[in-house]
């Protein structure tokens, strides 16, 4: 084979490599690499590289409970065959969501786009409601009193976790010019933009999570100001509420 | 890399030793969660990723071969598909714009580290840093977000020809550098 033979098949080892190539071009290199064994050893040397990426990324410390948990797994999982049972019910989940793709490929592309923004929002909403019932139940968490004059609500504060939530009545609605925006407030004074949110037309109450970079233990407070839609660097609109940690 | 001692950790924990289980968490648990924080932007979602893919170690240890190379990258591995298959299951993908910025991620300076294995990822580190930031996004998207080069192309509203030249011009760099290192 000459190298221009070889040549469409090569561009696209990198993509292929960690698995980004669409399925088109998929079939015909894997094709290709099972008779040429230098588009193989080319692969070889992207997928290594894929495989040390991974590992390029900076270390985080997960939380302690996490070890606790997985040694109680492991207790639980000797004992019983639970654990056999949560990998079928997890295969089970992956076997179901594969359906429902299927079947939504049948969908036209608009009505799948709107489908998944909406399944999306729903899951969104769902796991914001899931985490702050968490930290309402976990002993560290802070509960901060929100009290402006235009709004009420909580300001949950994990500091063992990193997170911080806000739960606010009778936000506003803001026009679509406009958005809310979060700031956590350093010791000197300056805010971080820890992002932007709307109130969901659907609820009196409106809930935001934020999980900051840095630990929320080097900020003293959180603020809510009103923005220009896509956020500020730094807040140049009207105060909704401050919060003190 | 995997030396002597972890290898012998792994082949205790393939016989169900439950210390040496917990002693390869401890080693190698920050790097999990480091990498499933980043893929699915969410602290508890990585904690429950970072809890399956140590289940998955528990359970499949005696599928590691250490002739095929070093146990972190493998265990990484493990612990991106889980991600990916979360982030879909969590039909996460269309939420690119999430709390989590994916550039911030890059500017934790990593701790100076000793050993040959941190000195080589710090290496990548750096030079995943010094990737152009159009390059680093595809690249980002691809690798941490399991996208195909047609949805990178949909997501950054960019012709797909000029997704595939920053991945390949991106993936390029990288072997280059990483050769070097
Ligand atoms: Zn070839």
């Amino acid at each position: 084979m000459t190298r221009d033979e070889h040549a469409p098949f090569l561009e696209n080892i990198p993509a292929y490599a960690i698995g980004a190539l669409d399925a088109d071009e998929t079939a015909a290199l894997a094709s290709h690499l099972e008779g040429c064994a230098s588009c193989r050893t080319e692969l070889a040397e992207y997928r290594a590289l894929g495989e040390s990426l991974l590992t390029a990324l900076p270390p985080r410390q997960p939380p302690a409970a996490l070890r606790k948990r997985l040694q109680s797994r492991l207790l639980g999982a000797q004992k019983t065959k639970r654990l056999t049972f949560n990998w079928s019910f997890s295969q089970l989940a992956t076997g179901i969501a594969l359906v429902v793709l299927l079947a939504m490929s049948f969908y036209s592309i608009t009505q799948m786009r709107s489908l998944q923004l909406e399944q999306a929002r729903l899951n969104r909403q769902i796991r914001t409601g899931q985490t702050v019932m968490s930290m309402l139940s976990y002993p560290a968490t802070e509960r901060l009193a929100i009290n402006s004059e235009s709004v009420v609500g909580s300001l949950l504060l994990d500091r063992e976790r990193n997170i911080v939530a806000l739960i606010v009545w009778n936000m506003p609605q803001l026009d679509e010019t406009k958005t809310y925006q979060i700031w956590l407030i350093n010791p000197q004074d300056e805010r971080v933009s820890a992002g932007i949110f709307r109130p969901e037309d659907d609820r009196v109450y409106t809930t935001y999570i934020v999980f900051p970079e840095q630990s929320v233990t080097d900020f003293v407070g959180v603020g809510v100001t009103i923005e220009p839609a896509g956020g500020s660097d730094q807040p140049t609109g009207e105060r909704v509420f401050k919060v003190d940690f | 890399m995997t030396d002597a001692n972890e290898s012998k950790l792994i082949e205790r924990v393939a016989r169900g030793d439950e210390r040496a289980f917990l002693e390869l968490y401890d080693r190698h648990a920050s790097r999990v969660y480091g990498l499933t924080l980043r893929i699915l932007g969410d602290p508890m979602l990585a904690e429950e990723v970072t809890q399956d893919t140590f289940l998955k170690l528990w359970s499949r240890a005696r599928q590691y071969l250490a002739e095929r190379g070093p146990f972190l990258p493998w265990l990484l591995t493990i612990a991106r598909r889980v991600a990916l298959d979360r982030l879909r299951l969590e039909s996460r993908r269309p939420l690119l714009s999430d709390v989590n910025d994916p550039e911030n991620v890059w500017h934790t300076v990593p701790d100076p580290g000793s050993t040959a294995e941190e000195s080589r990822w710090r290496t990548l580190y750096f030079a995943v840093l010094s990737l152009h930031p159009d390059q680093r996004k595809v690249i980002e998207l691809a690798y941490y977000q399991g996208m195909s080069q047609s949805e990178i192309a949909e997501v950054l509203n960019m012709p797909l020809g000029t997704v595939k030249t920053r991945l390949r011009a991106a993936m390029e760099k990288l072997r280059e550098i990483w050769k070097e290192g």
